[in-house]
């Protein structure tokens, strides 16, 4: 209605009426000052520079641009990777191959240390026999432990642990009766006597895996023993 | 003079006479009453997977299997008698004498006899004594002597058997069942299974010691004896279950049943 009048095709009555509603409503004001300003500029001539171009010319001139830009860019960037290639030394060259074999290397034998490792009670019973050609060039490198190695390994950690029980044991045997000392020494004796018989066998054989793997059991024995009577 | 020291004489005498008998009558009223704290018994009843956990000090342990729903715990406890406290804890019998006895200097033998369900787990310790354990049809029997003593397990039927003993003799009369695992080791002492001969399982015995090892009729070409003679390795039949012994300063034989 806004539009009809303002183009003063509303009658008397009725414009009237729009005029007296204009006087009150703000937003139906703004409405009809919007109109009256687009009627403006529509009603200016228009100036000479804001006559649309020749959209057919404009656009050949846009893809001759875009296609002389194009044949520029395309060999030049060939040229510049392959400068770049060429650039390297063949020292640079030996040297990257070098890195990547290294790292690789080590990547496998960090790979195969990590899951081909024995378990921890195998390692008194490995020989050197039953040991692989790789397993034998990682210890050669140092980068794993020989069978007897491990087995010493072992075996100084089982006497740090019964050290520790047996200094329990001793603070508290003094109030066993006989009969538990008596049995206690018995069963020591014993278990120190096949720790010797193993440890001289070994010292003659350090290949016999069967007296190495007995040793083991013996001392993890010998643990056991002093564990259960410090608890007494 | 002399008559002085008749009654002097007949006075002592008279005195030693009635203190002897003061004992006398003292120990005849109260020893009844300290007999009668060195019983303890005890009945639970028990589901169809109980599991029975004893670690005693010293003693012998007797463990029966009946066909009864019920745990039933008798001890004779010897002088100084040991404090005794079983627990029940959501299907576990738990007795822990070591536990309950820490710190006492002097402690006596503890002699138990418990039946439990022929199907209950059983695992038994002691430090010093006997373990034996019959007719039980479970997934578990673990007898365990820290020190000496003789492991006894009869008609025994059960996934998982371990028997360890320091000085002492241990005798397994039962069934290796497919897919079980066994395990027998002692220090010095007799190992002796006797299992039926259609057993299948596969074998690892060693003595390195005595090298005395009597595989009896299991021996075959398919049990070697490797380590000169110190160790027995193989299988028989599809070798299903796994037989580890090891009897370090004794040794190991096989009876077929």
């Amino acid at each position: 209605m806004i539009s009809v009048f303002m183009d003063n095709e509303l009658d008397s009555e009725l414009a009237a009426e729009v005029r007296s509603h204009l006087a009150i409503c703000l937003d139906c004001a703004r409405v009809c000052e919007d109109f009256a300003s687009i009627l403006d500029v529509c009603g200016v001539e228009a100036a000479p520079e804001i006559v649309p171009p020749n959209s057919r010319a404009l656009w050949c001139r846009i893809n001759n641009i875009i296609e002389n830009e194009a044949t520029q860019a395309t060999p030049d960037v060939p040229a510049q990777a392959a400068r770049r290639v060429w650039r390297l030394s063949f020292s640079q060259l030996a040297a990257a191959v070098l890195c990547v074999a290294v790292v690789s290397s080590l990547l496998t034998v960090v790979a195969l240390r990590n899951y081909t490792r024995p378990a921890e009670a195998d390692f008194t019973s490995r020989s050197v026999a039953s040991q692989t050609t790789f397993e034998k060039v990682l210890v050669r490198i140092g980068l794993a432990e020989s069978p007897h190695q491990a087995r010493e390994r072992r075996i100084n950690e089982q006497r740090a642990a019964i050290d520790y029980w047996n200094a329990r044991v001793q603070a508290r045997r003094v109030q066993w009766d006989r009969t538990t000392r008596d049995a206690f020494d018995r069963n020591l004796q014993v278990i120190d006597e096949s720790v010797s018989e193993y440890t001289m066998i070994l010292q003659r054989d350090p290949e016999d895996d069967l007296s190495g793997e007995m040793l083991d059991s013996v001392l993890n024995e010998k643990m056991n023993l002093l564990r259960d009577f410090s608890e007494l | 003079m002399i008559p002085d020291l008749k009654s002097s004489f007949c006075s002592l005498l008279a005195a030693k006479t009635t203190i002897f008998l003061s004992v006398v009558f003292f120990f005849g009223v109260f020893a009844p009453d300290v007999s009668a704290q060195r019983r303890f018994t005890r009945t639970y009843p028990a589901g169809q997977n109980v599991r029975l956990t004893l670690m005693n000090r010293t003693g012998t342990v007797t463990v029966e299997g009946w066909n009864r729903p019920e745990v039933s715990i008798s001890a004779d406890l010897e002088a100084p008698a040991a404090n005794i406290a079983p627990q029940s804890l959501s299907g576990t019998i738990l007795i822990n004498l070591v536990r309950d006895n820490q710190g006492r200097n002097e402690v006596g033998n503890v002699n138990f006899t418990i039946r439990v369900p022929f199907n209950s787990m059983v695992d038994i310790e002691t430090r010093i004594g006997n373990l034996n354990v019959s007719n039980v049809r479970s997934g578990l029997v673990r007898a365990h002597i820290s020190s000496e003593g003789d492991i006894t397990l009869t008609n025994i039927s059960a996934a998982a058997v371990a028997a360890e003993n320091g000085l002492g003799d241990i005798f397994f009369d039962g069934e290796i069942q497919q897919g079980g695992n066994y395990r027998f080791t002692s220090m010095r002492g007799n190992i002796n299974l006797r299992i039926p001969f259609n057993s299948s399982f596969r074998l690892v015995a060693t003595a390195p010691s005595s090298r005395d090892i009597n595989l009896g009729r299991f021996g075959g070409e398919n049990l070697k004896f490797v380590g000169n003679g110190r160790r027995v390795v193989g299988q028989t039949f599809d070798g299903s279950a796994t037989l580890m012994i090891t009897n370090q300063r004794g040794a190991i034989a096989f009876l077929a049943r």
